[in-house]
């Protein structure tokens, strides 16, 4: 039996993450639908119950469903759960915007700021909170934010994971603890600190990428140390100067993020697809083994927008300004990992 | 012929407003107090004798005495009170706070305050005796004040709902003012709040008590009593009664834009929408009207000043010896503003609904890409029912009041002194290499001698910077336009001969600041604008 509006979750995005919160969410007894842009996608799932391009050999429940019309997702549920690329959030709030109304609780799970240049405002991060872009772009005003250690294979095994949901509204968190949570397999902490979940994310990605960076540089367990250290400092510094409560960043957002996208987060056998938290740490890797420069994963993007936020509100962000230079070719992985070491050496 | 204004029907409703008023503060209050502890009807009681005992114990009146001692008795009584005598008690309490928040309107003496003798409102706040001479000065005022913005969408949206008008403040000239510009704009006159300290003034209370305001005691602190004037202001939007908040509680002492907003009777807009939803009648919309009262020169900016600067003046609600209780300060004011076309500047924004949205010419509430957008979609729960939930009204309510500041800002109308001051502190700032304002307070008047050429270079940078940026104001049509050498005399002019202080002079090449606390005041009105900006 299908169920009412109110009881059903609605998926903005049906990659990897997105389908596996749809399944976990099925699991639990409620109705999923998920929204794609690919018909194929969309007809795969409601077909023969499977996404063989995001989770390969995964049968899905039958109580998760897809939608091709944003229009129709927003008529099956009241709380959609935004889960989509970064560089894509602009044009699917657009859409979504067109066909949802003031009753919709929109939840975002991407661990990234928009493009740099995209948005201009006037709150510290200049309107590229995926937050921001919800409320601009639609007409919701019920916003929040999906953050923590959660890997897509991990919960579509079972395996134990945590998210921290953030909003002001205490009804947006007390609506995704009780329509996405599914103890003891998924466990959702509530807070009030939308900006400082969007932030500390964000921040998590492009600390991973360092971490990669160093692993490739193999720079020994001591300047690991240092270096895990510094960045949860410098994290916290950037969430607070940006608007956020900096023990934020010590939580499930922040320091549960970093520590899962690190090495091993990856099971074995996993795809970039069925692994997106280790991306940002490949491209970490890749590019302290020479790759070429390149500001292809969310960790990436958010390390260019984040710089320019530290230097709005006037905090020092070696770490990450190191992370940035990297990505966009500004400076070789040594350089980079140099001239952090000895700004933070020289500021503290 | 003239029709009689929604506010004409508030006295034949008065007594049902306050009924409406009591039963509804009393059954909340009986609601939570189901919940034991400090819900309970004796804590409520006891909240409100305890701050009221040791309010009145500071009063020596012999009027001060027997309240103090009927609170006594409350309070001795509470331990032994029965729920139902409880409730009695909650009841004749509430009634009687109700009946001195409640207002009074007489449409005879608006037409004479409006029709007759406009300037007359301009008198609010003088003694009776100096009528005359008050009057002789204040003639001027009507072409001297000008208002700007979508009248005819506000004209329509009073006549379509009920208008909530939330100005900015910065001196108590502001209502008067006001009141005076929107009856002049053809939109109708409003209920607010006052101090009932105004209301002691014969000439002023009469006003006041026959124009609509309501009492707003600010020596009662306990939380029933707050109760009683938000549900009193949401009765009166629910009925219909366009109303005044003042979101920045007190005047701003800094004259900074002001973003740091009260919300507490900004909510009721809110709640009374929710009312009208939830009783399945048809709802009139609630739109809220952003103000601007943009002054050249304002009254009260030296008192102000001070204020802002001295730790001890933040606490400082109500300042009762400030210009605007000097009358011959009022009268030199208002002969300023005589000498300036558009001295005074009303600028209205766009209607906003209670959430913060734009609304269109037909009244419709539009999201931020311009689509329309059901207000009751924001209040309904998951069942699809109108919910009620006061956390989720205080974050729209918060919504709400960052719209508000952001309008203000873009509603700022900038003239020619605020771009003097603000060219000059810059120049001033560059040369001490500090912007601490304490630190260039210590200065010999010597460190502010900055070259007139660097000023008119600055002026030029905060008007292209406004130009570019219409987010942060406005300029005023005089200094649009106007050479920057014009512009600066023009501010000179007018910050020299009001103000008891000199504020800039001019010395040959150079300028130089003998008030440097005034020249901060008025350069504080573009403080939003980041000094990257201007350069």
């Amino acid at each position: 039996m299908s169920e009412s509006r109110g009881d059903t979750v609605g998926i903005a995005g049906a990659g990897a993450f997105g389908t596996a919160l749809a399944n976990m969410v099925a699991g639990a007894g409620r109705d999923a639908v998920l929204w794609s842009t690919d018909e194929n996608v969309v007809a795969e799932i409601n077909e023969s119950h499977r996404s063989e391009s995001r989770l390969p050999g995964i049968t899905l429940s039958p109580r998760v469903s897809a939608v091709a019309d944003p229009g129709e997702l927003c008529r099956r549920a009241r709380l959609i759960v935004v889960a989509v690329a970064s560089g894509q959030l602009v044009t699917r709030a657009r859409l979504l915007g067109e066909v949802c109304d003031g009753d919709t609780l929109f939840v975002h799970a991407i661990g990234a700021l928009t493009e740099p240049g995209q948005r201009r405002g006037s709150s510290p991060t200049g309107g590229a909170l995926p937050s921001e872009i919800l409320v601009a772009e639609t007409p919701a005003l019920r916003i929040g934010a999906l953050a923590g250690p959660a890997l897509p294979d991990e919960l579509c095994r079972g395996r134990y994971a945590s998210m921290v949901c953030a909003s002001p509204f205490a009804e947006v968190t007390a609506e995704t603890r009780r329509l996405c949570g599914a103890p003891p397999v998924l466990r959702i902490y509530e807070g009030s600190d939308l900006a400082g979940v969007e932030l500390s994310a964000a921040l998590a990605g492009a600390y991973t990428i360092a971490l990669g960076i160093a692993d490739a540089l193999e720079v020994g367990p001591v300047p690991r140390a240092v270096l895990v250290t510094r960045a949860v400092a410098e994290g916290a510094r950037v969430v607070e100067a940006a608007g956020g409560d900096k023990k934020t960043f010590f939580g499930l957002a922040g320091l549960g993020n970093l520590l899962v996208r690190g090495p091993g987060s990856a099971p074995a056998g996993a795809t970039s697809e069925t692994a997106p938290g280790s991306r940002d740490y490949r491209l970490g890797r890749d590019l302290g083994g020479g790759a070429q420069p390149s500001v292809s994963t969310e960790g990436a993007r958010a390390a260019v927008a984040l710089i320019r936020v530290a230097a709005k509100v006037g905090v020092r962000a070696p770490v990450l300004a190191a992370v940035a230079a990297v990505v966009t070719g500004e400076l070789s992985p040594e350089d980079a990992a140099a001239a952090a070491a000895d700004t933070v050496a020289a500021a503290e | 012929m003239h029709r009689a204004p929604r506010l004409a029907g508030l006295n034949a409703e008065r007594d049902r407003i306050i009924d409406e008023v009591t039963s509804r503060v009393v059954s909340a209050r009986v609601r939570k107090s189901r919940a034991g502890g400090d819900a309970s009807l004796e804590y409520a009681l006891n909240e409100a004798a305890y701050h009221e005992i040791l309010r009145l114990e500071k009063d020596p009146s012999a009027a001060a005495k027997r309240r103090a001692l009927a609170w006594h008795k409350l309070s001795n009584r509470l331990a032994r009170m029965t729920e139902a005598t409880a409730r009695e008690s909650l009841t004749d309490l509430v009634r009687e706070l109700a009946c001195d928040v409640a207002g009074n309107f007489n449409h005879r003496v608006y037409r004479v305050a409006n029709d007759v003798l406009p300037p007359a409102l301009s008198l609010l706040f003088s003694p009776l005796g100096s009528l005359r001479g008050g009057l002789s000065a204040l003639e001027g005022m009507r072409s001297r004040i000008v208002t700007v913005g979508p009248l005819a969408a506000i004209r329509a949206a009073a006549e379509r709902g009920t208008l909530i008008v939330t100005p900015t403040h910065s001196s108590n000239l502001d209502s008067v003012v006001l009141g005076f510009g929107l009856s002049r704009s053809g939109l109708p006159p409003v209920t607010y709040g006052a101090g009932k300290n105004l209301f002691s003034n014969p000439f002023l209370g009469f006003f006041m008590h026959n124009l609509g305001a309501y009492r707003v005691d600010r020596r009662l602190k306990f939380g029933l009593y707050k109760d009683v004037l938000k549900e009193y202001s949401t009765v009166l939007l629910e009925r219909g009664y366009h109303s005044l908040f003042f979101p920045g509680g007190t005047r701003c002492r800094s004259n900074q834009v002001e973003r740091h907003l009260q919300l507490g009777l900004l909510g009721t807009g809110l709640a009374a929408l929710e009312n009208g939803l939830r009783s399945g009648q048809a709802v009139r919309p609630i739109y809220v009207v952003p103000v601007t009262i943009n002054y050249r020169l304002v009254l009260e900016a030296e008192t102000l000043i001070d204020d802002h600067l001295a730790e001890i003046g933040k606490s400082r609600y109500i300042i009762e010896d400030d210009e605007a209780s000097r009358l011959g300060r009022i009268v030199e004011f208002s002969r300023k503003i005589i000498a300036h076309e558009g001295a005074v500047v009303l600028r209205l924004g766009q209607p906003m609904d209670v959430f913060g949205n734009l609304t269109d010419d037909d009244g419709a509430s539009i999201d931020h890409r311009g689509r329309p957008v059901d207000p009751a979609t924001y209040l309904r729960g998951a069942d699809g029912t109108i919910a009620r939930d006061p956390q989720r009204d205080t974050e729209y309510t918060r919504i709400l009041g960052r719209a508000l500041g952001a309008a203000y800002l873009r509603q700022t109308v900038l003239m020619s002194p605020h771009l003097l001051a603000r060219a000059m502190f810059e120049a001033i700032c560059d040369q001490a290499g500090t912007r601490d304002i304490y630190r260039l307070l210590r200065m010999p008047e010597s460190g502010t001698h900055v070259p007139f050429a660097s000023v008119l270079s600055g002026i030029d940078g905060v008007r292209r910077a406004v130009a570019e940026n219409p987010a942060w104001g406005e300029l005023s049509d005089s200094v649009r336009g106007a050479a920057a050498e014009d512009v600066a005399d023009d501010a000179i002019r007018a910050l020299s001969t009001y103000h008891t202080r000199e504020i800039v002079r001019r010395r040959g090449r150079d300028l130089t600041c003998p008030d440097l606390k005034l020249l901060f005041y008025y350069q504080n009105r573009t403080d939003h604008i980041p000094a990257e900006a201007l350069a």
